[in-house]
């Protein structure tokens, strides 16, 4: 038709710039007249005037425009520095570490029942074997289900942490005692651990171990055990120890061997693959001298309000070989950290103990914890 | 017979507008110049201007459209600013060089 064949391109531009200005003008004559009959029809239905108010509320809430405030007038980080005083401990803590800090200090909230299970557990296992595990279950009901679990993650964890950490020669831990990091950072070692100055590094010997409280001995220990039956062969850019069997292919033997030696002294030997599940095949010799001086160590430390019960609970020692012997068949539950047996009843037990010969006296470390 | 004389303007004019609505070209046209005016105050403006004159003039009761109408087209074209009017004119001539051959 004539419409389709015309073309715009035959037009000039000032014809072009003509109709654009038209296009223009109708359009706003279009948004007049819509705004038109909005007015009309606020007039009408009465609601036109509604949001005028009377000078006094207008100025009330006028728009501020002064620089540091906003448009209401309040100031911006006016509650950053402001400190309250903890109800409960009756502390200052500044504003926005407040929250948290009232969680831990009135030990509600998911963190703080967790590090106190935590701590439970540990003090459970020190006692118990494995038997006792669904106890430790019951006890924490948390997200984690307690057992080889969590003890697997603090032997990854925690326990390289503090080895790495006490081998070396300062401490640089001390910034302020009173303030509550410090809780934090030593949250990973197993509850309260005082302020004690730990090693003198012994190159003889590794490790002196006269220094070493309960806690720290207690770690040291699963650490050993540690050491008798997994990889252990710490990653660099993780600090964890290999949580792998003594086969590990990622690792080699001279970097196990590195391991022990550099935790257990230059005579430590690495434990054989091959050995059958018969543990005692292994250089006992090393371990039990360890354990025997640990054993004397350790209660020489105790409070002499235990002595009473601590001394029969000597004898029934630590038996480190013997649970590890245990592990080895039954990989899963054990624990790592049951350290009860006795001293003399190493590479004895091949089945599983149920139960230890006598009900480990709540033993030495609960009245500790 | 009747015959409808449009000359060739008119018919060009026709044609654009019917292009123009047929790609909804012109709807968001409406809509970007009423996001504009309300954007700068145009509307505000216009708004306050009815409350001061029209309405107190004739009185809340007896306003008719006609009568708004006569009063606010005027004003309200001649309020639009000229960035706004720069833009749209813009966009309208972007659409008619696009569309340069029907």
């Amino acid at each position: 038709m004539k419409m389709e064949e015309m073309s715009l391109s035959g037009l000039d531009n000032s014809k072009l710039e003509a109709i654009a200005q038209e296009i223009y003008a109708d359009l706003v004559e279009d948004s007049c007249l819509g705004f038109c009959f909005e007015v009309h029809r606020a007039v009408k239905c009465g609601y036109f005037f509604l949001d005028d108010t009377d000078p006094d509320s207008m100025k009330d809430f006028e728009i501020v425009d002064q620089p540091g405030l906003d448009i209401f007038g309040q100031v911006f980080n006016q509650w950053k520095s402001k400190e309250c005083v903890c109800p409960n401990c009756s502390r200052s803590i500044a504003a926005s570490r407040f929250a948290p800090h009232l969680e831990k200090c009135l030990g509600m909230g998911r963190n703080s029942s967790r590090i106190a299970n935590r701590r439970i557990a540990n003090s459970n296992s020190m006692n118990k074997s494995e038997s006792d595990q669904e106890d430790n279950d019951d006890i924490n009901d948390n997200d984690w289900s307690y057992g080889s679990e969590k003890k697997d993650w603090e032997l990854k964890v925690t326990l390289p942490f503090i080895l790495l950490s006490y081998t070396a020669k300062k401490r640089k831990s001390d910034k302020n005692p009173n303030s509550p990091r410090r809780s934090k950072s030593l949250k990973h070692k197993n509850g309260e651990l005082s302020n004690s100055d730990p090693f003198k590094y012994n190159s003889s010997t590794g490790i002196s171990y006269e220094t070493l409280g309960p806690e720290e001995l207690r770690s040291l220990l699963t650490t050993l055990m540690f050491l008798f039956q997994q990889c252990g062969v710490i990653s660099e850019h993780t600090k964890k120890m290999c949580t792998r069997s003594l086969r590990c292919p990622q690792h080699t033997d001279e970097q196990r061997r590195a391991v022990r030696i550099y935790f257990l002294g230059p005579s430590a030997v690495l434990p054989e693959v091959e050995s059958s599940l018969d543990n005692d095949s292994f250089d006992m010799t090393d371990s039990q001298a360890l354990i025997s001086r640990l054993q004397w160590d350790g209660s020489s430390d105790l409070s002499p309000s235990d002595s009473g019960s601590s001394k029969t609970s000597e004898n029934q020692g630590w038996g480190l070989g013997t649970n590890s012997s245990e592990s080895r068949k039954t990989k899963k539950k054990k624990s790592h950290l049951s350290l009860v047996g006795t001293a003399s009843g190493l590479g004895s037990n091949k089945k599983k103990k149920p139960k230890p010969p006598a009900p480990p006296t709540p033993s030495i470390y609960d009245d500790i914890n | 017979m009747v015959v409808s004389k449009m000359n060739k303007d008119a018919q060009m004019r026709a044609a654009i507008n019917q292009k123009l609505i047929e790609t909804g070209e012109r709807e968001r046209l409406k809509e970007l110049l009423r996001a504009k005016l309300i954007e700068c105050g145009w509307k505000d403006q216009l708004k306050a201007h009815c409350k001061e004159e029209v309405i107190k003039e004739k009185g809340l009761e007896h306003v008719t459209v006609d009568d708004l109408v006569a009063e606010i087209t005027p004003k309200g074209r001649a309020l639009v600013p000229d960035s706004v009017k720069k833009e749209l004119l813009q966009r309208i001539r972007t659409f008619l060089a696009q569309h340069a051959s029907l």
